[in-house]
């Protein structure tokens, strides 16, 4: 099957996403919900691009090329948006994201530092009970990469998504803390985490 | 949804066991409450694991609020805000000593919000225990501990020949076993151009064929009787008084593409669709009409009948199937579909139960006949239904094409008490708001999202004078905020910051709102984020005086 990414036409294998092409080709979107190592989520929606002939921008990680698709990664109304979306990511957490931290990176890349919108945060809560693990819960942004890594690549299912609506977050087992769940202490939950809301204790006391 | 818990999943359905939801509904019906302990045995019996378990006993309004011996609910729809402007929340608020989600600590008595009781034709309402109270006096009753049942809605067809309100016989289906091959009968209904009925019109006929065509060792047909909109109450009628059109629908879809089963998720809110339904189920294995083999013709269909948890965006398909399996409530992106990859990961047909229930006609009467019901209109006829502000509030079966004026005006019978009507609020809490001045727009979808509208599933809540419009949109607001599943980023957190412009009792800054509204329609992953933004659009271009704007 062959695509356009930009205007360069490449040519890609079956079941191939926008995201992987456009990466084939060279180019890119930030992204803050996907991991190569896991199933796309389409969560985040900041991986927006423009395809010719659709209605309006789609999301990259969960869209599949078609034959003779012209995908636009500089699509105005696409990087406004994401822009958009990354500055309500901001605004949920009571603190700026560490420098290092991916979704730092990507506010840098989009030019973001102060949101538009501002109003209720996170309330700050620290989860230490764990020898290796600490989770501060309010520097999650529901991205649910960690649950996908504890069941997709560890299979120990100690994770999962928690409430709904702006209060969604994630927990380790019944709520009782990393330790009292199937937790096995592998880490691909604080490797994946893009915000270092679930972090590895030596790193967080660095 | 994980492949690996709809995996795990399957293999509890396969065994006969009860989903980790069902086992913690029961726990909650039982002992008012939800405990680590039953979630251990909602994870044992399952086979979920328990993270996966807690996660689900959090996102469900029903599980996630303790309730007293005596647990109250206080409809914060739409219908019942045009009636008293929430006035009614404040008073059982201040008469309990409650907030909203709170119980005493005795817990002798507790108070929830919930988001429509169906009784719209009878604003405001209120549940006490079993009992659904509403209308003139509601408040006073239930304080007193006096609460009364409050009559169901009434029902009526505008056409000459009835079609969604004549109680099944079961004709269509069995004129199609006898005398369609399934191919047939799915060209059938592909000739009729019937629309689905749950919001967003996409043709049945396509979404048949490709169930049909998708490779599966088993397929299903779901009917959606999750009616979210705040304000309709048009399949609470069809499963409470015409289940059994619903599930010769059912059936007929099931024999088109190679469905074996169906299933039907109806609302805790009614908490009669259960067992309406339940009943026309075993009429209809009694009379051999269900069953391993189908009126004889050796096709085997049979359903089963499962109840909601509170919860607006379960009606969502994908989040409907979720919830079916027991999982959490919240939203997968597709591809795959449903028809590819659905129920246990299956071949799924999901319809709309008012959708379900025009096909016994086509299998009786034909496409052509179908596609006269609505003369040069969309095929097919349509139920709507009015709010306790119209003089004859209750279900309509009409057709596609007429004003909307001849809908309220003739139909309805104009605002009751010679009030005036201001706006309309059309097909739910998605479609946008029509302005007194644009009534002779045809009821049509095309005509309707002309004007911002739609028809949506066709639940028409009328505004008189009184309403406020600030307060309508903090409180559409406030609806898709605390509603939104929080899957994708726009909504989860957009749709707060809406709400909280508006709350804050300040000016709203125009240009920034419409940024958050872009953002929210472009970006999201359903249209509940997508779609909240109309009302509030159309607000902005018809009544920006009474919006408190900067
Ligand atoms: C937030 C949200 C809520 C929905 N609620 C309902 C509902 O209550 N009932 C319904 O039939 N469809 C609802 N839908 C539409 C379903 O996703 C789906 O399109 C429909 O059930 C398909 O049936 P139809 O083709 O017969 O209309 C909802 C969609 C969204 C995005
Ligand atoms: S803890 Fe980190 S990885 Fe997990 S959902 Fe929150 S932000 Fe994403
Ligand atoms: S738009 Fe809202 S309801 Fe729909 S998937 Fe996103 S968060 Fe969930
Ligand atoms: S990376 Fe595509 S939606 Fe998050
Ligand atoms: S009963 Fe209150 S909105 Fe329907």
């Amino acid at each position: 099957m062959r695509v356009a990414v930009d205007g360069t036409s490449i040519e890609l294998a079956d079941g191939t996403t926008v995201l992987q092409a456009l990466r084939a080709a060279g180019a890119d979107v930030p992204t803050l919900c996907f991991d190569e190592r896991q199933e796309p989520f389409g969560a985040c929606r900041v991986c927006l691009v423009g395809v010719a002939g659709a209605p309006g921008p789609l999301p990259a990680c969960t869209t599949p090329c078609r034959e003779g698709m012209a995908i636009d990664t500089h699509d105005e109304t696409s990087r406004r948006v994401a822009t958009a979306i990354v500055e309500l990511v901001l605004s949920e957490l009571p603190v700026a994201p560490a420098p290092h931290t991916e979704l730092a990176r990507v506010a840098a890349s989009l030019g973001v530092s102060e949101p538009r919108w501002r109003g209720m945060t996170h309330a700050v809560d620290h989860d230490q009970r764990h020898p290796y693990l600490a989770f501060q819960r309010e520097l999650c942004i529901s991205c649910g990469r960690c649950v996908r890594a504890c069941d997709e690549t560890q299979g120990a299912f100690a994770l999962t998504a928690t409430g709904r609506g702006f209060d969604a977050n994630v927990t380790a087992g019944l709520d009782a803390g990393f330790r009292d769940s199937s937790c096995v202490s592998c880490g691909a939950c604080a490797d994946t985490c893009p915000t270092d809301a679930i972090t590895e204790n030596t790193l967080l006391e660095l | 949804m994980s492949r690996n818990l709809v995996e795990l999943v399957r293999r509890t359905h396969a065994r006969g066991a009860p989903t980790a939801l069902e086992v913690l509904k029961r726990a909650l019906e039982d002992h008012g409450e939800i405990t680590d302990d039953d979630r251990r045995e909602a994870a044992r019996l399952s086979g979920l694991p328990e993270a996966a378990v807690y996660g689900v006993s959090t996102f469900y309004d029903d599980l996630r609020f303790p309730r007293g011996a005596r647990h109250v609910r206080v409809c914060t729809g739409t219908a019942c805000f045009a009636a008293t402007g929430d006035a009614h929340v404040r008073e059982l608020r201040d008469g309990f000593g409650l907030e909203l989600g709170e119980r005493t600590e005795d817990r002798s008595r507790s108070l929830s919000e919930t988001v429509c009781l169906g009784f719209c034709h009878s604003s405001p309402a209120v549940r006490d225990g079993d009992v659904i109270d509403a209308g003139e006096g509601v408040v006073e009753r239930v304080l007193a501990g006096a609460a009364q049942a409050a009559p169901e809605p009434e029902w009526r067809s505008m056409l000459e020949r009835p079609v969604l309100t004549e109680p099944s016989d079961w004709s269509g289906l069995r004129a199609a076993l006898a005398s369609r091959s399934p191919e047939s009968l799915l060209e059938e209904v592909q000739a009729a151009r019937v629309r689905g009925r749950g919001g967003a019109g996409f043709p049945a006929g396509e979404k048949w064929s490709f169930a049909r065509a998708a490779p599966g060792e088993q397929k299903f047909i779901v009917a959606n009787g999750d009616e979210g909109d705040p304000g309709s109450y048009i399949d609470k009628y069809l499963m409470e008084r015409n289940p059994a059109l619903v599930l010769e629908g059912m059936t007929l879809a099931g024999y088109a593409v190679g469905a074996d089963h169906g299933f039907v998720l109806t609302r805790s809110e009614y908490p009669l669709s259960k067992p309406a339904l339940e009943a026309a189920a075993d009429r209809a294995r009694t009379q051999g009409l269900l069953g391993e083999d189908v009126a004889g013709s050796g096709f085997a269909f049979d359903v089963t009948i499962l109840e909601g948890t509170g919860s607006y965006v379960v009606g969502e398909e994908t989040a409907l199937i979720a919830c079916i399996e027991g999982l959490r409530g919240t939203v997968s992106a597709r591809p795959p579909y449903p028809a590819a990859r659905g129920l246990y990961g299956m071949p799924t047909v999901v319809h709309n139960v008012e959708t379900l229930a025009n096909i016994p006609f086509i299998a009786r009467a034909g496409a052509a006949a179908y596609g006269q019901l609505s003369p040069g209109a969309t095929s097919g006829s349509k139920l709507v239904c009015f709010n306790e502000r119209f003089a004859r509030p209750g279900v309509y079966e009409v057709s596609f094409g007429g004003t909307v004026r001849e809908l309220c005006d003739e139909v309805a019978g104009g605002i009751a008490g010679g009030g005036q009507l201001k706006a309309l609020q059309i097909g739910g809490p998605l479609g946008g708001v029509l302005p007194a001045s644009l009534l002779d727009t045809r009821f049509d979808f095309s005509e309707l999202a002309a004007v911002g509208c739609m028809v949506g599933h066709g639940g028409i809540v009328g505004f008189d004078e009184q309403t406020d419009m600030r307060e309508l949109t903090l409180h559409l607001l406030h609806f898709g905020a605390s509603e939104s599943c929080g899957k994708c980023f726009p909504c989860r957190i957009g749709l707060r910051r809406a709400h909280e412009m508006f709350a804050d009792g300040r000016a709203v800054e125009r240009a920034r709102l419409e940024q958050l509204l872009e953002a929210l329609e472009v970006a999201s992953l359903c249209a509940h984020g997508s779609g909240m933004p109309a009302p509030i659009r159309s607000l902005l271009a018809h009544f920006p005086d009474e919006l408190g704007l900067a």
